[in-house]
């Protein structure tokens, strides 16, 4: 059978293909769309020599900065071994430690911006992707950055002022689990501030941890703080955590009231991130706000 | 022997779709159906509620009023379902940067849960004759390779329904016939049914066997393009068109008037 167009182009028909293609099992399927996010935001990354800046410039500036501060404060604090030890621990762990919270945060933020730039967001809703294999995916992308920038800091801080952050032991795994945590939750509330108020809230991406890094205590304690704020470092979960890190790099045991606080804090901060984003969203659909990237 | 048209089964139902922005009301009781292997034009001027139509039917704007179903699936709580046997292309959408083609055709075959995604762009490559593309950067391409390349990556999981926003938008014709014509051989083979918006009313009338005209969010003509040419006592879509423009310039003329 055939017929042609208006236009004169001959089409050959045949009766309809009514059977789709094969497709993966549910799970599968799943499992491989969060693989070919990530995979998407992999190729973006190696083809932009700039962003390797962020991943591993950056960090090794700051470990250099912080830890020569650590090493000259830790030498003006005279010979004192434990004020020299807590100086030096204060600011490398914390540096090590940070580059958890910042690199994952920003990688998943900047992964869903790399959407909103490229204009992919209506592409990628005209798909079956579930909102949380785009977050799996993003996340897992977020993962393997972090882990090849903490690698990174971690060496160069063991290199040059033999700072081993090892000597945290088997306590590294739960303090860099919540500070992976605290990082995910963070983007996702910056994620959806941007899906609900649009390029205006970018600047968020960049700066929301700017506003939680001095408050967690992370180079100094909270009682360091000015009084009226130390209420507010208290809440926060992520200053716990470096609360127990630092007591892990002393060489002391889990401290485990604060871990507890720790843990308890990231689960609530979290669930709160979460249920906003999912509000975010709807209010996102609800408004039509797809538009702006259409 | 062909099915009757009014026959075959529904790949999309939308049902008194309202949706209101800031700006007033842009889609206002629109209901539509469209059936397996079915060309269909979503017309009318800038304003009318083409793309909100649009954009609801995917489920990417959530209606305030109405509901849509494709292919039995309800939008919103059945999406993912539902967009397995669906494909979308708008013409204004660009390739994401710093990702080939042949990896942004095996990101959608991944999204789309194909079994053997590889064979799915091979034959998506082959069959839109961009093969020589694969390894092209998206910013690399013309408009209208950027447009074959979105129809292919559309077609990939072989859907019962695509949804085609400006497909042709600011092609030169030769390249806007290509694409014309690999819908309608698209559409001929598998059996896809098109919902298509444009402002290119000749094409409309080439690639459309029915159309549907909005004009202030509501449907103002439902029919094949003679018919409503007919109806409207016009020659032609474009004289329609052009009525249905003039029409809500005076709308708006009256809607200024009363507030001022």
């Amino acid at each position: 059978m055939s017929m042609s167009d208006p236009t004169g182009s001959s089409i050959t028909t045949v009766p309809p293909d009514t059977e789709g293609p094969a497709l993966r099992s549910p799970a599968a399927a799943s499992a491989h769309r969060v693989r070919a996010v990530a995979r998407r935001h992999w190729l973006v990354l190696k083809r932009s020599p700039h962003r390797f800046f962020d991943v591993l410039v950056w960090p090794l500036v700051d470990t250099l900065l912080y830890g020569s501060i650590g090493l000259f404060a830790a030498q003006a604090a005279g010979d004192s071994p434990s004020a020299t030890t807590a100086v030096a621990v204060y600011l490398l762990s914390g540096t090590v430690l940070w580059h958890l919270v910042h690199q994952t945060q920003i990688s998943l933020a900047t992964g869903f911006l790399e959407e909103t730039w490229s204009r992919n967001v209506l592409g990628l809703l005209a798909t079956p992707m579930r909102d949380w294999e785009y977050l799996a995916g993003v996340g897992l992308f977020a993962l393997v950055r972090t882990a090849a920038s903490t690698v990174a800091v971690a060496a160069l801080a063991f290199a040059a002022y033999a700072f081993d952050v090892t000597r945290l032991g088997l306590g590294l795994i739960p303090v860099a689990a919540l500070l992976l945590a605290s990082g995910w939750a963070v983007a996702l509330l910056v994620v959806g501030l941007v899906l609900r108020y649009g390029s205006g809230a970018e600047a968020l991406v960049w700066g929301a941890l700017s506003v939680v890094m001095p408050l967690s205590g992370v180079f100094y304690p909270i009682t360091t703080l000015p009084t009226v704020l130390q209420p507010v470092a208290q809440v926060l979960p992520t200053t716990h955590v470096f609360a127990v890190g630092r007591t892990l790099a002393s060489g002391k045991p889990m401290p485990w009231g604060e871990f507890a606080l720790a843990a308890g804090g990231t689960a609530v901060l979290t669930l709160l991130s979460l249920l906003a984003l999912r509000r975010m969203l709807r209010t996102f659909r609800r408004k039509g706000l797809v538009t702006r990237y259409s | 022997m062909l099915t009757p048209p009014d026959e075959r089964p529904p790949v999309l139902v939308a049902r008194d779709l309202v949706k209101e922005y800031a700006r007033g009301r842009a889609v206002d009781g629109v209901s539509l159906t469209v059936r397996a292997g079915e060309r269909l034009g979503l017309l009318g001027p800038n304003g009318a509620g083409k793309t909100t139509t649009l954009l609801m039917s995917l489920g990417a704007v959530e209606p305030d009023a109405g509901s849509v179903e494709i292919l039995g699936h309800r939008l919103p709580g059945d999406r993912a379902r539902a967009m397995q046997g669906v494909g979308f292309v708008a013409g204004y959408l660009p390739l994401p940067d710093r990702v080939r083609v042949s990896e942004y055709l095996r990101l959608y075959a991944d999204l789309y849960g194909l079994r053997d995604p590889h064979a799915a762009v091979s034959e998506a490559l082959e069959r839109f004759g961009i093969g020589h593309l694969a390894a092209a950067i998206g910013t690399q391409l013309s408009s209208g390779q950027r447009t074959l390349v979105g129809i292919a990556k559309a077609a990939l999981h072989r859907p019962r329904l695509m949804i085609l926003d400006e497909p042709t938008a600011s092609l030169d014709p030769d390249i806007a016939l290509r694409v014309r014509t690999a819908l309608l051989a698209l559409s001929a083979e598998r059996g896809t049914a098109l919902l298509v918006t444009s402002h290119d009313m000749t094409e409309v009338e080439r690639l459309c066997g029915r159309v549907v005209f909005l004009h202030g969010g509501r449907i103002a003509a439902d029919g094949t393009p003679e018919d409503v040419a007919r109806t409207f006592g016009r020659d032609d879509l474009e004289g329609v068109f052009l009525h249905l423009a003039a029409e809500r310039d005076k709308d708006r003329e009256r809607e200024r008037a009363a507030t001022a």
